[in-house]
């Protein structure tokens, strides 16, 4: 399969301030995850994709053309921004058919692909609602309907989940995963890991604007398998608790806080740890009351990737 | 339902290379600009000072069916380049011109930063300067309406009233001075308007800016002449640079005795620095600025 977009290089700096350094990838069509927590550069790097903005090293193609300056390669990719990007005053519909219109169709070509785009996102009936009265959900909608209405090739989502909530982001989990198998190239971007699981297993981690991991996301849950995890467990047994985990191979330290209540356990092997302590927390003289995973989150697996 | 069942598959048809990229945009705006009630109002108002002075040219020609109001004297009313110079550089005009582009033009760009549109514009087969002609497109289509449409049709209404060529004989430059100083206060006053709309996202500080920035200069112009005396300080003025500039196309008397080469400069000067803001200001947002 041929590369879709190819980056080299890839580098862009504001003043002083680091946004992306050195990206070289290789893109085919298929969805491809950008995971990177905020200020990353996931949107310097969709930027840098849409020609918004010019290199300050290195080279960007898509479909081998330079996107700098080359406007008629965007009539083949589909943004979707990060922020709002939609004229509250006007209707759904207006909105989509005046971008629409920038894309060169005719009248009936235009109505056509709005009423196919808004169909798709769910929206046809609330098309002539001014958008300001549109939900959140909605109007995260209606910024990837006219992404798509022009049916491009290389479809560019950053952060399309953010602020949804759980049906919306199966909605529009469902509508990405369609486009994929289409054949099509989808860059998504996120922060949320689970997020990003839920869309594809081909993933970029992307941190302080470097390509840290780049591949299929197990291999990078293997290595977030391989750092120790904390895990916090309360008890009104702590003691016994502590005791019962504080001989095992895979636990590595345990910590009391909160006046004793509270046992941190440090391990390798999550799945063994649990195992053992779903067992343990059957029984009802085990007095475990709550568990937690205080460092289960993208960050801290940056932080580990990133030796910090 | 899935987008693969509801038959979303790629279009077979071809786009056709577009030769007027900005027109949608240019559209648009005007749409819009007509949706608005007071700028309807505005605009019907700036038409007046037209049909005035063709009501004038007819005046001017009928002179016998008016006798009887001007009780003797020779002429109601002489149309010559003093006539086109009244109407093209009049106060009424370029305040109403003014009034147009605070009205139509000072969201233009302020709108589209406080939507964050412009990505999505430039996200599109959309070039940068497609996307300035067509802003500035809809100003010019204004603009034009009030300046170079009555100037052209002046002129010829007053071929058709004399019943004759001779008034181009006379001034066979006129229509050219009608067509050069109608592109320049348009050029000017659109670049101005989009420069003001570039600078905030709030289309209320622009439009306010607009109107304070064209008369403060003309205050200030007053301010220094009535201390100093000295016609210089009108070169402060936008609106008496373009009296000026005005009264050199139709080669009369300029109101003040200034060189109007020097009011010409100051007006391109201006054009040239909203050229350089534009430049500078309409962009993909940054992430970090």
């Amino acid at each position: 399969m041929s590369a879709v977009i190819e980056t080299s290089k890839l580098s862009k700096w504001y003043g002083n301030v680091l946004g992306l350094s050195d990206v070289t990838l290789s893109i085919e069509p298929g969805i491809l995850g950008l995971l990177g927590p905020n200020g990353a550069g996931k949107s310097t790097f969709f930027k840098l994709l849409t020609g918004q903005l010019k290199p300050s090293i290195g080279t960007v193609t898509v479909f081998g053309e330079p996107v700098r300056n080359h406007h008629r390669v965007f009539s083949r990719i589909g943004l979707c921004p990060e922020q709002d990007a939609l004229y509250e005053e006007l209707s759904g519909w207006d909105f989509l058919a005046n971008l629409l219109r920038l894309n060169g169709y005719g009248r009936a070509e235009i109505a056509s692909r709005a009423e196919r785009a808004l169909a798709t996102v769910e929206l046809l009936d609330d098309k002539d609602r001014i958008v300001r009265g549109y939900s959140r959900g909605m109007r995260q909608r209606l910024k990837f309907a006219q992404a798509i209405a022009h049916d491009p090739e290389v479809v560019i989502l950053d952060e399309p989940l953010s602020g949804l909530d759980p049906l919306g982001k199966r909605k529009l989990i469902r509508l990405i995963k369609d486009f994929g198998r289409q054949g099509r190239t989808v860059l998504v971007s996120s922060h949320v890991l689970p997020e990003i699981e839920a869309l594809t297993s081909n993933i970029v981690l992307i941190h302080q604007g470097k390509i840290l991991a780049w591949g299929d996301i197990h291999y990078i849950r293997d290595l977030i398998d391989a750092h120790p995890h904390i895990i916090a467990v309360r008890s009104t047994a702590a003691r016994a608790l502590a005791a019962h985990f504080v001989g095992e191979p895979y636990v590595h330290k345990v910590q009391f806080e909160n006046s004793g209540d509270l046992v941190l356990f440090e391990t390798t092997n999550r799945e063994r740890f649990f195992d053992r302590l779903t067992r343990y927390a059957a029984d009802a003289a085990a007095g475990v009351e709550e568990i937690t995973s205080p460092d289960d989150n993208l960050q801290a697996v940056f932080d580990y990737l990133v030796g910090t | 339902m899935a987008i693969a069942e509801r038959g979303y598959t790629h279009w077979d048809g071809e786009l056709q290379e577009r030769r007027r990229p900005w027109w949608p945009i240019t559209r648009h705006g005007i749409r819009l600009a007509f949706k608005r009630k007071y700028f309807k109002f505005s605009f019907f108002i700036s038409l007046m000072p037209a049909f005035g002075f063709l009501v004038g040219i007819y005046a001017a020609e009928k002179i016998q069916d008016f006798k009887v109001m001007i009780k003797g004297s020779p002429t109601l009313l002489t149309v010559d380049p003093g006539f086109f110079r009244a109407y093209f550089a009049g106060e009424f005009l370029l305040f109403m011109m003014l009034m147009i582009m605070v009205l139509a033009g000072a969201g233009l760009i302020a709108d589209e930063l406080r939507h964050n549109a412009l990505q999505l514009y430039f996200a599109r087969p959309l070039a940068k300067k497609d996307y300035f002609v067509g802003k500035a497109a809809i100003l010019v289509f204004f603009l034009s309406l009030v300046t170079l449409a009555p100037g052209l049709l002046f002129i010829l209404f007053k071929l058709i009233f004399s019943g004759s060529f001779r008034f181009l004989g006379d001034y066979p430059w006129l229509p050219l001075s009608v067509i050069g100083f109608s592109a320049l206060v348009t050029a000017f006053f659109s670049l101005y308007t989009l420069m003001i709309s570039s600078v905030s996202k709030n289309r209320r500080y622009t439009a306010i800016m607009l109107f304070t920035i064209y008369i403060f200069s003309d205050v200030l112009f007053g301010i220094f002449y009535g201390s100093f005396r000295s016609p210089y300080f009108a070169l402060l003025s936008l609106k008496v640079n373009l009296q000026q500039v005005g009264a050199a196309f139709f080669r009369v008397k300029p109101p003040f005795p200034v060189p109007w080469a020097y009011s010409l400069a100051v007006l391109l000067a201006v054009c040239a620095a909203a050229a350089v803001v534009l430049h500078k200001r309409v962009k993909g947002v940054e992430v970090i600025k």
